[in-house]
């Protein structure tokens, strides 16, 4: 039902929207523009900016290191987001049976995604010490080779992915346990009565009808993916950090120490123009992707 | 299953679960609980450990001589960066209430040109990496002479996309109805306000109250970026200094991170409901 409504007098909605308003103009609005046009000059953070037009960007795709730091991010995000996804699925399924305890593994699951990522990331780097640590003594126990973890270019990015997996796959499992149980369990008895295995229950009725709320994860694990920052400054080094040999050097990171380290501010804002452009990129091709197959159904 | 002779309780097989499927789930369930507790075990023990005793194997969970030294070693800095931390962090999730809550009734409860519009814009700002807006950010906080002070940490965060989003749902569930008859008893906006809306919200606020907790609590990226002086950091900060500095102080960075970790896990189990609900009422709209 659509009525015409007199709209409220402008005083009264400033006086409420503007605590709110303000801060996003200010601090996220006027920001976003300004990066766009930070990106098309030369800036060291002083009072003056001379304009180089598209030249931070050229510079950008020609640099070794952006190209890397693009590579890694770009493993970064393939990993952590698919194994986060897959593990907050694969749990949420099984926590939604009655099962003993079952509110105590759901709490402990979901109990690292709320930690400080800084006391995870340190006490992981003890953990993971290549020489001392007690998760070397344990593969050696078990006969196992010991592993560098962060010590090795080779190993340093999937260290990280793990610890990140660590951390956040409950907060995918959450999401998923309520998509679970919005499902209309009708569906499951007609199944039933239809005779059909654990397996097929879980292939044409589960997955399909968590359609939407798996695409709602991908969209938040990859933008919170392209974002990783802490994990990596705390656990390389702090801001001589992304090693060993540039390969945890993810884009934010070289966005971070660009800008705030060698105050390169022109060129760091056309790195973040970048990523931004990609991040929105993945979130409309998905959303369009979503709309597709949501539709189909 | 024929082979299965084993018959358990029926309390813990419920519906018909094969006992093989059962230790499959119970095992996977097992060893990732494992996964997750033997870290958290590891920053606790540690925590009260010698230096030496810290990376002895076997490994002992229960220190053979336990100590408060590492504790001690913080003592000269931590308490202003665990006093910091309550301050920025408390002071955030207040304006976050207030600017979420009374955004929130702008949104839902009043009529203006152009509303629809902007809550597009403020549910798109969701999307956009914050580290690409940082850097105008932080070069308007020093032009408006605030960097370095707890200020630019609570400016920045003024706006929440995510608490205005959270209470402008909650808000649209309650009939205009409601409002209408309070305005035609002559009640301003304010007095609905303040009198009907807000005390209605208490269960989304105290959604909001604790997602923002845990977000600025852990927040290390803005006060990396704003804050130099040692006197002003939080203690994120003052954890990732002191492990720079201090790197061979193991046990000492292990009672840091028991510190920072303990008030969280307090709240989350005290509210963990309202850890679900944050995540849950952003999650399923998609």
């Amino acid at each position: 039902m659509v009525r015409t409504r007199k709209y409220h007098s402008f005083a009264i909605v400033a006086a409420f929207l503007l605590p709110s308003l303000l801060g996003f103009l200010l601090f996220f609005f006027l920001p976003i523009v300004s990066t766009l046009g930070l990106s098309l000059t030369r800036y060291s953070g002083g009072r003056t900016a001379s304009f180089v037009g598209l030249n931070n960007y050229l510079t950008a795709f020609r640099s070794r290191t952006f190209q890397n730091s693009l590579l890694v991010t770009f493993n970064f995000v393939v990993f952590s987001v698919l194994f986060q996804i897959l593990l907050g699925f694969i749990f949420a399924v099984l926590l939604n049976k009655q099962l003993f305890a079952r509110d105590f593994f759901r709490s402990l699951f979901f109990l690292p995604t709320v930690l400080s990522t800084i006391a995870v990331a340190i006490s992981f780097m003890l953990i993971l010490n290549p020489s001392k640590g007690p998760a070397n003594d344990l593969l050696v126990f078990f006969g196992l080779r010991p592993l560098p973890w962060l010590a090795s270019p080779r190993t340093a990015l999937a260290t990280i992915v793990s610890v990140t997996i660590w951390q956040s796959f409950g907060y995918y499992m959450v999401i998923f346990l309520s998509g679970l149980q919005s499902i209309n369990p009708n569906l499951y008895e007609t199944a039933d009565i239809d005779g059909a295995t654990a397996f097929q229950k879980l292939r044409y009725v589960t997955i399909p009808m968590l359609t939407p709320t798996t695409f709602f994860c991908f969209t938040v694990a990859i933008i919170k993916a392209f974002q990783v920052f802490d994990q990596i400054f705390i656990m390389t080094g702090g801001q001589g950090g992304g090693g060993p040999a540039g390969s945890t050097s993810v884009i934010v990171f070289v966005v971070y120490s660009n800008a705030f380290y060698h105050f390169r501010m022109g060129y760091a804002s056309a790195q973040s123009v970048i990523l931004l452009i990609i991040v929105l990129l993945i979130t409309v091709i998905q959303y369009r992707k979503q709309r597709k197959w949501v539709g189909a159904l | 299953m024929g082979g299965c002779t084993m018959r358990w309780p029926e309390r813990l097989w419920p519906k018909k679960n094969y006992p093989l499927g059962g230790f499959l789930t119970y095992g996977l369930l097992i060893l990732i609980a494992a996964l997750i507790l033997l870290p958290l075990l590891f920053i606790l023990s540690s925590s009260f450990k010698n230096e030496s005793e810290i990376f002895t194997f076997p490994y002992r969970f229960i220190p053979q001589n336990p100590t408060l030294g590492n504790f001690a070693k913080l003592m000269e800095d931590f308490p202003r960066y665990i006093l910091n931390s309550v301050k920025v962090t408390a002071i955030i999730v207040i304006v976050q209430v207030i600017t979420a809550t009374s955004g929130g009734y702008a949104f839902a409860k009043l009529y203006w040109p152009g509303r629809d519009l902007l809550f597009l814009l403020y549910i798109g700002s969701i999307m956009i990496p914050l580290h690409s807006i940082i850097i105008p950010q932080f070069i308007l906080i020093r032009n408006l002479g605030l960097y370095d002070t707890h200020l630019a940490l609570v400016l920045v965060s003024v706006f929440t996309a995510f608490g205005t989003f959270l209470v402008k749902q909650f808000f649209m569930t309650i009939p205009d109805s409601l409002l209408e008859a309070a305005r035609i008893d002559g009640a301003t906006e304010f007095k609905i306000f303040a009198r009907i809306m807000f005390p209605l919200s208490k269960p989304v606020v105290a959604t909001l109250i604790i997602f923002s907790f845990r977000y600025f609590w852990n927040d290390f990226f803005t006060p990396l970026i704003y804050i130099t002086s040692p006197k002003l950091k939080t203690l994120p900060l003052g954890m990732a200094d002191f492990v720079s500095e201090y790197y061979t102080y193991h046990g000492p960075q292990m009672a840091a991170s028991l510190i920072s970790i303990i008030p969280v896990m307090i709240v989350f189990f005290a509210a963990q409901k309202h850890f679900v609900a944050g995540i849950v009422s952003t999650g399923i709209k998609g």
